[in-house]
């Protein structure tokens, strides 16, 4: 109880900080806004030439890229601190982060919400919105969807975490390889009958991206089954979840400081 | 008190040699961060393919381009994005967080060509990159990737010049943004959106929506992609060819100038932090 409070207290200062610079503020929500209507114009210009896109109609690609929005933009909002891990270790913050007596990771993953991340969930939730419209699923199927957010969230920031923990190996001022996640991430934007076998294996099974995006959007456009669609993305999310936290674990162990 | 005489031409154009290596020398350092990088843009590229794959495979005569003409172009363009990709914000916004920006600022080559000589370098170990990039694109796509004939070959590469220069005034004007945000990753994001719909990256905009391509034909972004790829490959015409790099200089010498002229105003108000 004493963890959860602290982790409460933890986070709103860390978005008072951040909400301080308004400008800033302003400017990354239209910049996020200005990502996702990026990405719906290349699903304009491919709906122009094709109706149907290995078998999904624009109207359930359109879920899918509203699901990957609101995915991210939880991700970005909670539990973003992961994209600063190298930093935090370059100058020496995390030396002083692990004398908490809490959770290391929860408090790196905790202290650092990124305010374009409204911007993303906000363009996620009218697409989905949109698509809901044209899809028509079964109106329960709405008391679902906080757990699909949820659950793509966590899966999301675990492989980030899974990935980043290889910052503690390879010091550098970088997060290209926490990009390369962002960018496989991406690619839950669009069907996954369009992509090849080993691709359909690596987001479905072995970085489950897709299970908290394709498989409940499969069921709401009448395919795949409710249990499935229920019971995939939570299990798929405590699976991702206990390997980021060994992984972060055995990571730490070897941790050595830079010395800054 | 004694004043320093400006650098000659000799001085400066030695300056600017030597930054332009030292950053090429620093970004070679970093291999292993620039291939990830390479690797992570090439498999969200390969995603586009796949989709643009499916589309042809869905409809043969999806567009005016035939299905080896949208790869050849996809490929092409590929290839001058990641010779283009250069570190200017990145690197700004690292040297203003760590107080840095102040010693950039009193180089006697001036602010504009210290950016413009390390974009320069990065340009450099990018053309290293894109070989074996060509070579791969060779085993995939073949002739597809051919220029369409030795002179399509120079004005694709004088296109690819001035493709530069538009991509570095870009990143000059973001540059300036920096100076007056806390965190200039907004603006970067921004620009990345604007430059993966409007420069013909993900295709070519002659199959885009009219209404799209109307507002794409009305800014700088097309000239760093588009205009070279169809230039390299023949689909622009060679009597379009003086119009479209008449098109890239304006745009190219347009954006640096007001970047400088942003810049010279934002001088007025900057204060260097203590790092």
């Amino acid at each position: 109880m004493h963890a959860l409070r602290f982790y409460v207290t933890l986070y709103r200062t860390a978005l008072k900080s951040v909400a301080e610079y308004r400008v800033d503020f302003a400017v990354g929500i239209v910049t996020a806004i200005s990502m996702q209507l990026a990405a719906l114009a290349f699903y304009w210009v491919i709906f122009a030439r094709t109706p149907a896109l290995g078998g999904w109609s624009p109207g359930q690609v359109l879920l899918l890229f509203g699901f990957t929005a609101m995915v991210l933009g939880l991700s970005e909002a909670t539990l973003n601190g992961i994209w600063w891990l190298p930093y935090y270790i370059l100058d020496g913050q995390l030396d002083r982060l692990l004398t908490f007596p809490v959770d290391s990771l929860a408090f790196v993953l905790l202290s650092r919400p990124e305010l374009h991340s409204f911007g993303n969930f906000a363009a996620g939730a009218l697409s989905v919105a949109v698509a809901w419209h044209l899809l028509s699923p079964p109106w329960y199927a709405l008391l679902f969807l906080p757990l699909w957010i949820g659950a793509g969230a966590v899966i999301y920031t675990g492989v980030l975490v899974l990935v980043g923990a290889l910052t503690f190996r390879i010091v550098g001022p970088w997060v290209t390889h926490l990009f390369t996640v962002h960018q496989l991430f991406n690619t839950s934007r669009y069907p996954i009958s369009i992509y090849p076998r080993w691709l359909r294996v690596l987001v479905l099974y072995l970085l489950p991206f897709g299970a908290a995006i394709f498989v409940p959007a499969d069921y709401l456009r009448g395919h795949g089954s409710l249990w499935q669609a229920v019971l995939v993305p939570p299990l798929a999310a405590l699976a991702v979840a206990f390997a980021a936290k060994t992984a972060w674990d055995a990571a730490l162990r070897g941790y050595q400081s830079t010395g800054s | 008190m004694t004043t320093l005489a400006a650098p000659t031409l000799r001085q400066v154009i030695g300056g600017f040699c030597v930054l332009a290596q030292k950053t090429a020398q620093t970004k070679l350092t970093y291999r292993l961060a620039t291939l990830i990088t390479l690797l992570a843009s090439g498999f969200a590229y390969c995603v586009f393919l796949l989709v643009w794959n499916e589309v042809y495979r869905q409809n043969p005569h999806a567009g005016p381009l035939s299905r080896e003409q949208m790869l050849g172009y996809l490929v092409i363009a590929f290839l001058v994005n990641a010779l283009l990709i250069l570190n200017v914000e990145s690197r700004f916004l690292q040297r203003v967080r760590m107080g840095l920006v102040a010693v950039d600022l009193v180089r006697p080559l001036g602010f504009v060509f210290v950016q413009l000589a390390q974009a320069t370098g990065d340009l450099l170990v990018n053309a290293i990159y894109a070989v074996p990039i060509y070579v791969v694109g060779l085993a995939f796509a073949g002739s597809a990737l051919y220029p369409a004939s030795w002179l399509a070959a120079v004005l694709g590469g004088v296109s690819v010049a001035l493709a530069f220069l538009i991509g570095f005034g870009v990143s000059y004007l973001i540059v300036q943004a920096s100076f007056v945000l806390q965190s200039g990753y907004g603006v970067l994001f921004a620009r990345a959106a604007l430059h993966q719909v409007f420069s013909g990256l993900s295709a070519p905009l002659v199959m885009f929506p009219a209404p799209l391509r109307r507002v794409a034909v009305w800014l700088p972004f097309r000239h760093e992609i588009e205009t070279p790829v169809r230039l390299w490959l023949g689909q622009a015409t060679l009597a379009e060819a003086p119009r479209l790099l008449l098109e890239q200089a304006a745009w190219g010498m347009g954006l640096v100038l007001t970047g400088e002229l942003v810049f010279r105003a934002v001088m007025h108000r900057h204060q260097i932090q203590g790092g």
